[in-house]
Parts: structure tokens; sequence; C-alpha cells
């Protein structure tokens, strides 16, 4: 009897690893038009699932924009200057933008709160800045055109390696939930007094989760970069690579890596097809779903299956008790 | 018999659904223009409202070769990457003929790896940035930029104070000061404004746009009018307008020529009283209704149709951009592609902006249309145009009014 209950739970995983699947690989069959909408949604889910992984320890950021800026720029400067080849320049950034995160962490993670989320913001003003200003080296306002860019355009091309990349930072995210890490900044976000006090080196936490959201973050800027063939300090460090991430990972569901997931998809699809019906005023009706579902779903959609698929358990496992009585 | 009868009304069927079907192939094919701008802006909202009052236009009169013609419009939400996929949907889904409309140098540099993809023929009316004209590259045949290059217009600006100051000598403008907003835009007038007039004394300080959290502009002001220029002009955004003439105002700062450099105006500030006197860059002004016919229709058709005036050259330069497509396809005789290039290469269409548009080559690109800006004059709560002078409405208001008016 107890077999037969468990095989829908084990078989569960594995419905969803295939659709997920099929859903990735759909557009390659779709045609150029949706495979560009899936690159937009699989660069913001990376961006989403980043931010998400830093507040699981309860670290705030507002400085995704500016990471991902960053890694636009490293991209470009590393292509131009240093003839790094258009995909490796993803790695490049990676390195360059997890380095300056460890060396800005270092100094920054001693602050806790709205002081670190503010300073996160002014990280992401201050890298804008540098680069309009440092003219000799990254074009100043106007920016800079990349060499060439990945697999020169091809959007086939470039819908993988938007989709191996993603692959790459969906595992990534997952191995932070199933490792030591996971459990560390859990009980660093619930209380840091008692992680302290039960041997949780807190800072090297935070710093190793720090420095590797914001690569992750650097080689999604860097892939935007390698896509459409240029920089700019407006375009690159623009605030919406913020707002949006954040919008997703709430409206999906926080501290998992699947409620971001699920929020890129809803909001990136719903988005583009809202403005088809409404070409005129579709923005405001975006933002009005967002705040009604982040209103009535404070958990997200993942929370929200989640919570009721728990309910639901309860009920079968209560009333099997009630009829064995 | 019943079978039979049956029968019959089947064959009535099939031959009348072949008919229709047959009707539905020899019916024309719409000619379908694909147009992107970002319609959250009045920029947009106008320039896709005159491309369909153009398209509009068209249709009742025929069309283009016999055919109708369509329209569709997508947002590009201010988005490189919403702007690239508004180019693939329009190429692979709608299948148009034409690529239209544009607003933003940033958002076009995304669209152009795209647009150099499907290299269908494209009209676009904005993206300033030599960035953009160096990523589109040269041997392009099919790109058509109707817009002026930022070179462009930078040159026009020396070339029309030179001329105002040539024929109203009691213009001065040896002595410059830009307060120029902190980004991108404000930042690359200021550096434009220093190399384009390098022979005169040039200085100038950034403020925070009201557009991104600012709108104090009290230390730039102070220290212009400690400077005491000739000319100040401030290049910012249009949320910039009224607080930076009402701050003016407040400290009496009242310099000969009160410039303003906004991509657009809000729509209130010529009734706001504090635009009296201020000199500005445009294309298109209602005034030039009284010295171009073409305007003047464009005009009173927008008028008529929308029931509010358009107030942006962006508008306007929709409107162009249909009609130039339509007279050279009407003039190549076919669809053919490379005929439709050959008769926008040699095409001189009278436009509703006032001068005559024809294409050559600019720095990198084959096909550029406008090259120049015009200077303008808010004068008794409309702009006038001051120069060039073929298209003067008005004579300089000059001195700019003092504060005690």
């Amino acid at each position: 009897m107890s077999s037969i209950e468990q095989r829908p739970r084990r078989r569960a995983p594995w419905v969803f690893a295939a659709l997920a699947a099929l859903l990735a690989f759909l557009p390659l069959v779709a045609g150029p038009y949706p495979q560009t909408i899936a690159r937009s949604v699989l660069t913001y889910m990376m961006l989403a699932i980043s931010w998400d992984m830093l507040i699981r320890s309860g670290q705030l950021s507002f400085g995704i924009a500016g990471f991902f800026g960053l890694g636009g720029y490293a991209a470009a400067i590393g292509a131009t200057y240093l003839g790094v080849p258009p995909v490796l320049t993803l790695v490049f950034a990676a390195v360059v933008v997890g380095v300056v995160a460890l060396l800005i962490g270092a100094v920054v993670l001693r602050l806790r709160g709205m002081y670190f989320a503010i300073v996160t913001l002014a990280l992401a003003e201050i890298f804008r800045i540098v680069m309009h200003n440092w003219s000799s080296l990254t074009g100043g306002p106007n920016g800079m055109l990349l060499p060439r860019s990945a697999f020169d355009g091809n959007s086939v091309a470039t819908y993988l390696m938007m989709l191996v990349l993603a692959a790459v930072v969906i595992g990534v995210s997952e191995w932070f939930r199933h490792s030591r890490i996971h459990f560390a900044l859990t009980a660093i976000r619930d209380n840091e007094t008692v992680a302290a006090s039960a041997g949780v080196n807190i800072y090297a936490y935070l710093l190793t989760a720090f420095a590797i959201t914001s690569g992750i973050q650097g080689a999604v800027g860097a892939s935007y970069a390698q896509l459409f063939g240029f920089v700019t300090p407006e375009s690159s460090f623009n605030v919406n690579y913020t707002l949006i991430p954040l919008a997703m990972t709430l409206l999906g569901g926080m501290y998992g890596t699947w409620g971001p997931v699920v929020g890129a998809v809803l909001l990136g699809v719903v988005g583009e097809y809202l403005k088809l019906f409404i070409p005129y005023g579709h923005l405001l009706v975006y933002g009005v779903i967002i705040v009604l579902v982040i209103l009535f779903m404070p958990r997200g959609i993942v929370g929200l299956v989640r919570g009721h698929l728990e309910r639901s358990r309860r009920t079968t496992t209560a009333s099997e008790k009630g009829g064995a009585a | 018999m019943r079978s039979r009868t049956l029968l019959a009304v089947a064959l009535v069927l099939v031959a009348g659904m072949a008919f229709a079907n047959g009707a539905q192939e020899g019916a024309a094919e719409p000619i379908r223009m694909g147009g992107v701008w970002p319609l959250g802006d009045i920029t947009g909202e106008q320039g896709s409202k005159s491309a369909q009052l153009a398209v509009d236009e068209l249709n009742a009169n025929g069309g283009i070769l016999g055919r109708p013609v369509e329209l569709v419009v997508i947002d590009s939400e201010f988005s490189p990457d919403k702007g690239a996929a508004a180019i693939e949907r329009l190429a692979t889904i709608e299948n148009v003929d034409f690529f239209i409309g544009g607003m933003s140098s940033g958002v076009h540099l995304g669209q152009i790896p795209a647009l150099k993809r499907y290299r269908k023929i494209t009209m676009w009316t904005g993206a300033a940035s030599h960035l953009a004209e160096e990523a589109i590259g040269p041997d392009q045949d099919w790109y058509f930029h109707l817009h002026p290059w930022d070179y462009n217009q930078g040159a026009s600006y020396v070339e029309g104070w030179t001329a105002i100051a040539e024929r109203y000598p009691d213009i001065a403008i040896d002595r410059w000061f830009l307060a120029y907003e902190e980004g991108a835009f404000g930042s690359a007038s200021f550096e434009a404004t220093q190399q384009l007039f390098s022979d005169m004394e040039i200085s100038g300080e950034s403020f925070q746009s009201a557009a991104a959290g600012g709108g104090d502009y009290t230390a730039v002001l102070e220290r212009a009018k400690e400077y005491d220029p000739d000319v100040f002009i401030w290049a910012g955004y249009d949320a910039d307008a009224l607080p930076i003439m009402e701050q003016a105002r407040a400290i009496d700062f009242a310099p000969p020529l009160f410039v303003g450099a906004p991509p657009g105006w809000p729509a209130s500030f010529g009734e706001s009283g504090l635009a009296e006197g201020v000199t500005l860059y445009g294309m298109w002004a209602p005034s030039l209704n009284s010295v171009s016919d073409v305007s003047a229709h464009y005009y009173q058709s927008y008028v008529s149709t929308y029931d509010e005036e358009p107030a942006t050259y962006f508008a306007p330069l929709g409107y162009t951009a249909v009609m130039i497509l339509a007279q050279a396809v009407e003039a190549a005789g076919s669809m053919d592609q490379d005929a439709i290039i050959a008769e926008l290469q040699n095409i001189e269409y009278d436009s509703a902006l006032g001068e005559t548009i024809s294409f050559a080559p600019s720095r990198v690109i084959s096909n550029q249309g406008i090259r120049q800006q015009k200077i303008l004059q808010w004068q008794g709560g409309e702009q006038q145009v001051l120069w060039p002078f073929e298209f003067a409405t008005s004579e300089p208001e000059y001195p700019f009014p003092s504060w005690d008016r």
C-alpha cells in the first residue's frame, strides 16, 4: 500500500523535468521571434535566481543592475582590448565581476538590512558613473560596440547559449539549496546570533554568496552584451535589471530556485502578449497584475501551490487515519 | 431523387467555396508596414498615430499600386531587447514588407542585428547616435535614416547660430554656458558643444534631471548667472523645462539668449507664461503651416482625426516615413526591393517638416535623409521658426525678456 502511495511522488520530479525540457526546447522549433522572447525570459530568470540566492541569507541587494552592467562592460572591454572570444567573455565577465564583488563585499558585508541594500544601490550607480566618465576605455556616454557578437547573432545558437547558461545558474542555485551553504544562509536569515553561536562563519558564507551571485549577474550582463553587440551606460545599468527580477521573484515565490523560474516565465510571456492585444496601455495592466498577485499571493505562485499540495496531503492523511480508526 | 438533390446541393456548396477562395486569392494582398515605437512616450504615441494617419490617407486614395496598406505597430517599451523582439515578430510572424518608426539610439542599437539579418527596406525616424550609424555599417543599401545624426545636428547648430549672428548683429554668441543633465544625453551635448564651438568661450556644469530624481537647478543657475554668458543652454528632459524656468525666475537669471535643448517639451509649456522668448531646437512646429502646405495638410488631418495637437517632431516624421515609402513604391511600379531602393535613392519628397527630403551618403551609411535641426523660439505661446531662414516664421525676440516682464 505504501509503495503505491509513494510512486506518484517519485514520478513528479521527472514529469516536471520533462515539461521543463519541453518548454526549454520549444522555442528552437518555434522560430526567431519566440527565441528572442525566450532569451529575454532566460536573462531575467537568471538575474531573479541570483538575487534570490542572496536573499536566502536575509541580505537584500539592489545592486543587480550594477553587476549586470559591469559584466556587460567587462565582456566588451575583454573582447575589444584583450581579444577574448565572444563566448569566453561570459566566463571572463563572471570572474571579473566575482572578484570585484569579493573585494567590495569584504567591506560592505559588515552591513545588514537596509544599510546593505542602500549601499548596493549606490554601488550600481557608482559603476555606471565610472563607465560613463572613463571615456578612453569605455566610450563614455555613447558606449561601445563589440567587435563581433556571439555566433554572429545566429538566433538558434544564441538561444542555446542562453539555455546552457540558465541551466548552469539553475544548477548552482540547486547546489546552494542542497549544500551546507543553504543551511548556513537559512540560519543567518533566521537568527544571526544563534547561527554564530552554532559555529557558522557568517562573514565567509555571506562573502561566498555575494561573490557567486554577483558573478552570475556579471555573466548574464556579458551574454546580453553579446546578444546585441553593444554596451552603453544608460541601457547596461538600467534600473529595470534590478526591478523586473525582483518582481518576478516576488510573483513566483522567494527562497528557492523554482519561484524565480516560474515568475520569470509568467511575467515575461504575459508581458509580451499583453502588448500585442493592448498596444497603448499594456504596461499599466502589467503593473496592476503584479500588484494584485503580490497582494493576494504573498508567498508567490510556487508557495501557493506548495501550500495547496501540503493541505491536500494532510487532509488525505487525516481521512485515512479517520478511516482506519 | 433525394440523394441527387443532396449531391447537387453539395456540388453547389463546393463550387461556391472554390469561388470564394478564388475571389480571396484574387483580392489584392495588402502591403504591410511594421512600425516600432515606444508607445508609452509621446514621441512614440504620436509618431505611430501619424504613421496610421498616412496609411489611412493612402487607403482612402486607393492604396499603393492598387493594393491596400496595413500598419502593424509594436511597442519597443524603450528597451533594446523588446525593440529587437518587435523586429523579429514583424519579420517572421507579421511578414511585413517594410520597417518604419524608431526613437532612441539605445533601442535601435539592440535592433540593428535583427534588421541586418532580414535586410528589408527600413525607413528609420529616430536614433541620433553615431554609434548606431557605425553599427549599421557601410553598404547597407536597404537602410534609410531620416533623423539627423548627432554630428549633423551639432554642425547645423553652428551653422544656424553663425547665420543668425551675421543677420542680426545685435545678437552676441561669444560666451556660452551649458547646464547639462549628468546622463548620456546631457554629457554628450556638452562634449559636442565644446568641440563645435571651440573658438568661443564655453563653460558648463551638470545637474541631476528631474526625470532621474533631481530637480534642484539653483546651484548651476547661480554659477551660470555669475559667468554672465551671451548664450545659456540647458540640455535635459521635458521634466526639467518648467522647474528650470521657475528657478531661473526665482534668482532673476535672464541671459540674452535662454536656450532649451530637450528632446521634447511638456505639452503645457507654451501656455505657462515662462516660455516667452525661450529658444529651442527642433524639426517641426505648427507655425510651419504658414510656409508649408504639406505641413498644414498634415497638421489639420492629425488634429481632426485625433482631437489633439502633434506636440513633437517625431509625429510628422512618422507620417513622412510612410509617405516616402508609398511614393517610392508607386514610382517603382512593383514591390521589387531593388527597384524601390533605386527610387528611394533618387526621391525628392516635399515633407511636412518643410524641407524636401532626398537621401545621400553620410559618414558611414549610404542613405541619410535630414541633416539639419531648426532653431525655433517660443513667442506668444507658440514655437516660431528662426532658422533656416527659408522656413522662418518670425524674427528673433532678443534679448530674452527680463523676469519683471
